[in-house]
């Protein structure tokens, strides 16, 4: 599944209809998130039932406040519709890997 | 595990790799390129580029994404936030195993470029960062100590001021700032930017989280300055830890090469920032991938069996 952008606004309500999934949480021009994305292009490539988004912070900057991310790159992981796990920080796919199923 | 043949395999993906992989590619042959972050390497770091010929003005990104829009436009290979995990290097056999692939190519590439120097004293302070846009917003209100006289230094003191950041102190350790004139007359004329030349950070102390650091200059002396976060902008190191024992590298960890950017080793070049040379500009880079590129499809033909 390929990163899908979502408005700060709409982000709660996206949340809860994401049975599992990947928040990204981002800025324009960042370099790391830039590199984020693209590992989670290819995480995405290897797990298609899990849906990824993207919001960029600094459309709404009181949306990084709500999920408690004061840095980015920032990856909120999803479960049942529930935010459960926030990791701030540049990894490499097998890192993400590892780290997405251990939660 | 899958074996993929190539003609060229670039490893990395910055101006000088892209560059390599345009030529490759437009000389007919099979080109990969492998890169383990996105493509465009420090170009991505730049906020703006004013010295590209053929554009007055543009952000490093947007610079870096046309230029990975020719490269797949080509029908380069293009594999991002790839790890590489092995890589033998040798005359008649050149193969690299990246991400459960191994690739067996008759020529390589070697662009992988430089990486930002680590502050030697920050041990695993949390509070360390190395990216202003990344991390800067964590400290509006705050202070922070920003290590580097040079324009990334001063470039970057600036933005954290206009993200909120209260107080940025700007340390150099050399006895001048190597900053372009002009950013540093912004950055002293900013309230709450406090600015000292032949000045080190020293030690971090903190229980939980950095609460200050000790300053050491030049004549011994020492302060205490009490800091939330450090910004390091201390210049850039080789990447090339993958080619030690592989390649021939310089004193300083570049990689060694003649004047058409040929390594120790046949068939394998080395292009822009990974070599040693005095500038480092998205130019001269080019010119390296250009080079290289032209010389790995020669080294292909004459030695194609």
């Amino acid at each position: 599944m390929s990163l899908q952008t979502v408005t700060p606004g709409d982000l709660d309500a996206r949340i809860e209809q994401t049975a599992q999934g990947i928040v990204l949480f981002h800025k324009e021009l960042c370099p790391h998130c830039k590199n984020m994305e693209k590992v989670l292009a290819k995480f995405g490539a290897k797990n298609p039932d899990v849906e990824l988004l993207a919001v960029d912070s600094e459309a709404d900057p009181a949306v990084m406040e709500a999920y408690g991310v004061e840095r980015v790159p920032s990856l909120v992981i999803v479960r049942g519709g529930r935010a459960v796990y926030t990791r701030t920080g540049l990894m490499n796919p097998k890192e993400l890997t590892t780290l997405y199923h251990s939660v | 595990m899958e074996t993929r043949q190539v003609d060229v395999l670039i490893l990395g993906g910055g101006v000088a790799g892209m560059t390599a992989a345009v030529y490759a590619a437009r000389a007919g042959l099979r080109v990969t390129l492998l890169e383990e972050n996105a493509c465009g390497g420090l170009v991505n770091w730049t906020r703006v580029v004013e010295n590209m010929p053929s554009y007055i003005s543009i952000p490093g990104m947007e610079l870096a994404d046309r230029m990975a829009e020719q490269v797949a436009a080509l029908g380069v290979d293009v594999e991002e936030a790839a790890c590489i995990e092995e890589i033998s290097l040798a005359a008649g056999d050149k193969t690299v195993v990246a991400d459960d692939v191994r690739y067996e190519a008759r020529a390589v590439i070697a662009a992988t470029g430089r990486r930002p120097v680590l502050l030697d004293c920050a041990g695993d302070c949390c509070q360390v960062h190395y990216c202003a846009i990344c991390d800067g917003s964590a400290y509006k209100g705050r202070h922070v100590l920003v290590v580097g006289g040079g324009n990334s230094g001063f470039d970057e003191a600036l933005a954290l001021l206009d993200t909120g950041v209260a107080r940025v102190t700007l340390i150099e350790a050399q006895d001048r700032f190597f900053a372009a004139a002009a950013a540093q007359r912004a950055l002293a004329a900013r309230e709450g930017a406090v600015m000292y030349t032949s000045t080190r950070v020293t030690q971090l102390h903190g229980t939980d989280a950095l609460e200050s650091v000790t300053l050491t200059r030049a004549d011994g002396s020492e302060q205490q300055l009490p800091c939330d976060g450090i910004f390091v902008f201390m210049g850039q190191e080789p990447s090339t830890q993958l080619f030690r024992g592989q390649l021939e590298l310089d004193a300083q960890g570049y990689i060694v090469t003649d004047g058409l950017m040929a390594t120790s080793v046949p068939g394998v070049f080395a292009a822009g920032d990974v070599r040693p040379k005095r500038y480092r500009q998205i130019t001269t880079a080019l010119s390296d991938g250009t080079v290289a590129a032209l010389e790995a499809e020669r080294y292909i033909r004459r030695t194609a069996g």
